[in-house]
């Protein structure tokens, strides 16, 4: 049988339109995938506040206030508050644009007919990935710029770099966590579930205010979250390692430790994700 | 089955042999043939739930077929023969913060070879549209659409699934005459509806379909010989056994007190009726109803 059909392959030669051109090399077709999916969800106002703009709005109503104090190391208050809510913004860009925003798609047809389309499965997912890059540097840069103009911080070009690294890098270990949330959440109850997972994470691990002003019992629970690991590497990026212990109330671990941690997550997570999302391809395309 | 296959000029687009599928304990499909030459179109009719979206979806290789072999071009549904291919599914949903360009430009860049962007809206009629973001389009506008994006791949073959059904009369008009335009490239066009009218006017070939089974497989006279289009209900002194030698007249029967007159041609019935002097009250004519036709149908053969 197999043999008969590959001698008649010149019988389904293709019948092209006298009008239809060749139209897409790979680049151009990620190119246009990552147009659309920064289009869209820039075009919503909810979202782009929601995930770009509070973070600033936040850090101007906790963190503006004791900018200016200093610890005696010589770190700003400012600067500490300003990566605290920086990393705050990138996790919740994580578990909103894989999460939330997956999860939704998935309760729709779009994403049948995309699959009924010859996109690769990839570039549908490394197009999320790029467009949650971009609003990350959205984030950062619109917070900075308050932190700098506002706030009085001051850091030095390398120390920009390091930490913008960090915040980046360790943010997007947490997209293998929104993968998981949406291939193992109803469409109808991501949302509601992505802030029940992450603004209980972010007030333990210390975002919102440093984690000595918490109660003793979710002190001693926040070294094994990883949003806890998330926020040492980048408050380590941020200032002095003196300065954070006394910010933190707890001694500072070896940021390898931290590394481990968000790799492991990262990991974990993805063995989730990957699980929940071959469960759905059976459902939807058994 | 066929053995000649290598000397068969028409070899078939597609092709489903004893294709069965089940979810759970239900039976979707059974026992499916079907060869859809080059250039065909084919329209799959029947009711809801006759299993026309769950043989689309497997011949798309969006659902797995639990028994039987399916081909596409000669290869198992998959992404490689998605180059070639257009869909229209039900209730699809789209990205409502594009534009009509955009989201077609986007489609385009899918596939391998695409037809421009400009082409492809004169086709579907939206030119004017172009600039409008998807969510303020009307339910018809957002059907042209799907059309849009299943034809500017310039696919070979194209699957639409109901493509009308949310669309009025004279919006479905204008869509099959586009299809049509399409089809004319030399395309091969396989669609589900649950209207006679519409796959007597379209299609070469209707494959009716009912629990999941094919019922008749034919030329669009074949199957309204089978099943006439309009249904003329009314209370008259003719009697069924007069009335089924009437011209155009396929079949009849009595049920509570009325004649229901089965006809491709219901104005040709009426007015031999006039003609004659017939008696004729609480007339009304209307579609088949192709559910109940086809169980009458299922009765008669077994």
């Amino acid at each position: 049988m197999a043999s008969k059909l590959i001698t008649n392959q010149p019988s389904f030669k293709r019948q092209l339109s006298p009008t239809a051109k060749r139209s897409s090399t790979p680049l151009s077709l990620l190119a246009a995938q990552i147009y659309s999916e920064f289009m869209q969800n820039f075009r919503v106002p909810e979202f782009l506040i929601g995930v770009a703009v509070i973070p600033t709005i936040l850090f101007m109503m906790f963190g503006l206030p004791n900018a200016g104090e200093s610890l005696p190391g010589g770190t700003t208050i400012g600067s500490l508050m300003m990566a605290s809510f920086a990393a705050y913004g990138i996790v919740s860009l994580c578990i909103f644009t894989f999460g939330v925003d997956i999860a939704q798609e998935r309760g729709r047809g779009w994403l049948r007919l995309m699959r009924a389309s010859p996109l690769p499965a990839w570039v549908y997912f490394a197009g999320k990935l790029v467009m949650a890059i971009l609003f990350a540097l959205v984030i950062m840069a619109l917070l900075f710029l308050v932190a700098v103009l506002f706030g009085g911080v001051r850091l030095a070009g390398l120390e920009w770099l390091q930490l913008s690294l960090s915040l980046l890098l360790g943010g997007l270990s947490f997209s293998s966590m929104g993968f998981a949330l949406a291939y193992w959440t109803k469409p109808r109850a991501a949302s509601a579930i992505g802030n029940l997972v992450f603004l209980p994470l972010a007030f333990v691990s210390g975002f919102f205010f440093p984690l000595n002003q918490l109660p003793d019992f979710l002190q001693r629970l926040a070294p094994y979250l990883p949003t806890y690991h998330y926020g040492q590497l980048v408050w380590a990026s941020a200032g002095k390692a003196d300065d954070v212990a006394l910010y933190v109330g707890q001694p500072i671990g070896a940021s390898w430790v931290s590394m481990a941690w968000l790799l492991g997550s990262f990991l974990v997570f993805g063995v989730l994700a990957w699980w929940g999302y071959k469960r759905d391809q059976v459902e939807q395309f058994g | 089955m066929k053995e000649n296959l290598s000397t068969d000029t028409h070899f078939p687009v597609v092709s489903l042999q004893g294709v069965s599928k089940y979810y759970g304990s239900h039976q979707a499909l059974n026992d499916v043939h079907l060869d859809v030459h080059p250039g065909e179109v084919l329209a799959f009719l029947g009711p809801n739930g006759a299993g026309k979206t769950t043989a689309i979806q497997i011949m798309l290789g969006l659902r797995q077929a639990s028994q039987g072999s399916v081909k596409l071009f000669g290869e198992t549904p998959g992404p490689r023969v998605r180059n070639r291919i257009g869909v229209m599914l039900q209730d699809s949903g789209l990205p409502e913060n594009l534009t009509v360009a955009e989201l077609i430009r986007l489609f385009a860049s899918y596939y391998p070879y695409s037809l421009p962007v400009e082409e492809v809206l004169e086709r579907a009629d939206l030119v004017a549209k172009r600039k409008a973001m998807v969510r303020q389009l009307s339910g018809g506008q957002r059907q042209r659409l799907y059309f849009a994006l299943a034809i500017i791949g310039d696919p070979d073959l194209i699957f639409l699934d109901e493509p009308t059904v949310a669309m009025d009369v004279s919006a479905r008009r204008i869509f099959w005459q586009q299809l049509q335009e399409f089809a004319a490239l030399g395309k091969t066009v396989l669609f589900s509806t649950h209207y006679l009218d519409e796959a007597d006017e379209m299609a070469d070939r209707i494959v009716v379909m009912h629990q999941g089974a094919v019922l008749k497989d034919g030329s669009p006279q074949d199957i309204k010989r089978l099943v006439a289009a309009k249904t003329v209900k009314l209370k008259t002194d003719l009697s069924l056994a007069s009335a089924q030698g009437f011209k155009g007249v396929e079949r009849a029967e009595k049920q509570n007190g009325h004649l229901l007159v089965y006809t491709n041609e219901p104005e040709t019935f009426l007015q031999s009726l006039m003609l004659e002097n017939y008696t004729m009250t609480d007339l009304t004519v209307i579609d088949t109803d192709l559910e109940a036709a086809f169980v009458s149908l299922t009765r008669t053969q077994a």
